[in-house]
């Protein structure tokens, strides 16, 4: 393919998914919107949810995914959930139910519900079962692909730590780390409760290949879960740095650090209204 | 047995707390400059708010790493200070129980650990949900374990724990929490037991939040006239066997009620006392199942475990055979 071709291509695929993020984010503000919910961490994923769930992770024959995605930051479940709608895994109308009393679409979901790999919100524990299921992917022999989600809250947790140490040892190629790098816990900034940083470094020293990235930006996503691929002897870690709510500049500006937004506390039809002209125009 | 009954508990003018640790905290820290509140990334989630900010020398965070939490407050001990570390009771006892039987129960330095949205008092289904913290805590050698009923009970008990050997652990109390007791009568002594409702029939024994909900079923037995007593036990361990075996030998039937699993909590360890006399009266145990509860709300939690008002006073009814 010629490289003007290749880059058109490259083009509309970017277009394609930041379409998909701008409804993704919707998505996530009318599921939000019912009862409160996750909305500025839903929100700012969007972009790692259209690449992962759009792009990355290859199909299998039943609809379904071929490579594993182990969600460990459970109350993240609102991204999958905002992906799940554009994807077909859910309709809105039971994401709708998500926060309801005895709802199943919970807020850090349970082992065995559709699209979650490990019942999550017990903090911590994805890191390594991510790096347990790539052990066994390796040792039978098949290429899947593991990928993990998690967040800078959750690198104070040491369990985080033993599992890179184990990943790095086992030189575990097939693991991909993607780490919610926002700079907020459940009390406000990590910075100040307890610093997580120099997070690439830390990594490197545990024997990952690590890069750190805009996590808003589909081109340097993708350009990474490229790179990704390419590293043969070493799991790989992307730190994405966001902060909540990005894409949506209203909410952003008036919630820019509400580890959970209660259902009176946020402008929902300012939000809806952004994002909609968003859609608007991407859809030109 | 104690001979109070109903005294015990405030008048009808019943207040509520909408922030019980905050001020609990506040005015033990003001009083004692040895105490150090710590807590993992959750200090608001626990109210810990004015002691941030009036006392930043005696508040300690750690960032969410709860066996961190519990491992560095036993240092903290060490270094000739009383820790009180805070986080969810699920993160407390299940993430960080090694952790609290070496470094703390092994000690014979105070270590206060205050587990905050026990058992169903949590929203998040499983994860979130500790209803086996007061089996583990008791299963070791030593601890101290007190399930506070209310906002008073709450303050009264820290206070006392602060001056006790060894790990303590405790459930903490969040968000609007009824102040029940009777500040003027009620004293909260390490192992007593309290007779809030005098009567013969029935008894119930119940602790915690769970003490709560069985005033509101004792409530409704009142009005249909079935006589009953209600024995509140907010110390478990070390659990005071003579004054449970007499109140359970003074009745028929014995139904208790906790905010716990049904295993290894309240019931099993009056099922326990009773049943190393032997020739006892039945134990019906009320509370959470053996199996996931569901997650929401509360009152949505009792209603489906049959734990609400209404449901636990028929189902007291009906072991009463009335
Ligand atoms: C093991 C554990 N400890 C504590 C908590 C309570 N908690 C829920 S979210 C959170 C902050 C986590 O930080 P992060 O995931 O970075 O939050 P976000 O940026 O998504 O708001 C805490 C402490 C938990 N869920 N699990
Ligand atoms: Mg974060």
């Amino acid at each position: 393919m010629s490289s003007a071709i290749e880059s058109g291509s490259n083009q509309k695929r970017i277009r394609e998914l930041k379409l998909l993020a701008a409804k993704i984010r919707r998505n996530v503000l009318d599921i939000c919107m019912q009862r409160g919910g996750y909305a500025g961490q839903g929100v700012a994923l969007a972009d790692i949810a259209a690449c992962l769930y759009f792009d990355e992770l290859r199909e299998d024959d039943n609809n379904w995914f071929h490579d594993r995605f182990v969600l460990s930051n459970g109350h993240d479940a609102i991204m999958c959930y905002g992906a799940f709608a554009e994807h077909g895994a859910y309709t809105m109308d039971a994401l709708r139910t998500y926060n309801a009393d005895g709802t199943v679409v919970d807020q850090s979901p349970i082992e065995g519900q559709l699209g979650f790999e490990i019942t999550a919100g017990s903090l911590g524990q994805g890191p390594s079962q991510s790096a347990g299921i790539a052990y066994g992917e390796r040792l039978k022999g098949s290429d899947k692909r593991v990928y993990c989600l998690f967040s800078d809250g959750e690198l104070q947790e040491g369990n985080v730590w033993e599992a890179a140490m184990f990943a790095g040892h086992q030189k575990l190629s097939n693991l991909v780390y993607i780490i919610d790098n926002n700079d907020l816990g459940a009390t406000g900034s990590t910075a100040t409760t307890l610093s997580v940083e120099p997070v690439p470094e830390k990594f490197e020293s545990f024997g990952f290949a690590a890069r750190r990235i805009n996590g808003n930006s589909i081109e340097e996503i993708l350009a990474a879960f490229e790179e990704a691929k390419s590293i043969r002897d070493k799991p790989y870690v992307m730190i994405c740095d966001t902060r909540l709510f990005v894409g949506i500049d209203c909410l952003q500006k008036t919630l820019p650090m509400a580890h959970y937004v209660a259902k009176a506390q946020a402008d929902w039809q300012a939000g809806l209204a952004e994002i909609e002209a968003t859609i608007e125009a991407l859809s030109q | 047995m104690s001979k109070q009954s109903d005294y015990l508990l405030a008048s009808e003018a019943r207040s509520i707390n909408s922030a019980p640790f905050d001020g609990i905290s506040h005015e033990l820290c003001s009083r004692r400059k040895d105490v150090i509140m710590m807590s993992a990334d959750l200090s608001k989630y626990t109210q810990l708010d004015s002691v941030k900010r009036d006392f930043p020398d005696q508040h300690l965070e750690v960032g969410m790493a709860e066996q961190n939490l519990l491992s560095v407050a036993a240092g903290v001990s060490k270094a000739g200070f009383v820790p009180v570390a805070t986080t969810f009771a699920c993160y407390a006892t299940r993430r960080a129980y090694d952790q609290m039987l070496v470094c703390m129960g092994t000690s014979p330095l105070t270590n206060v650990v205050i587990g905050f949205t026990p058992g169903i008092a949590n929203p998040a289904r499983i994860h979130h949900q500790a209803a086996e913290d007061l089996g583990m805590v008791r299963a070791i050698p030593n601890a101290t374990v007190i399930d506070p009923m209310d906002a008073t009970e709450f303050g009264q008990a820290l206070n006392a724990a602060v001056d006790l050997p060894g790990l303590v652990y405790m459930r903490g109390h969040r968000g609007n929490t009824p102040c029940l007791l009777n500040t003027g009568h009620y004293q909260f002594e390490l192992g007593k037991t309290y007779q809030l409702r005098g009567g013969r029939g029935i008894g119930i024994i119940a602790t915690g939040h769970a003490t709560q909900w069985a005033l509101e079923a004792c409530d409704i037995l009142e009005q249909e006239n079935i006589d009953h007593s209600l024995l509140h036990v907010p110390t478990i361990k070390p659990v005071n066997e003579a004054e449970i075996a007499d109140y359970c030998f003074a009745h028929e039937q014995v139904v208790t009620i906790e905010n716990h699993q049904i295993v290894t909590g309240l019931g099993s360890l009056v099922a326990e006392i009773v049943s190393n006399i032997g020739r006892g009266p039945r134990i019906t145990r009320l509370g959470v199942p053996n199996t996931w509860a569901p997650g929401g709300t509360l009152p949505y939690i009792r209603e489906q475990l049959e734990l609400d008002a209404i449901q636990l006073a028929k189902r007291i009814k009906e072991v009463s055979g009335e």
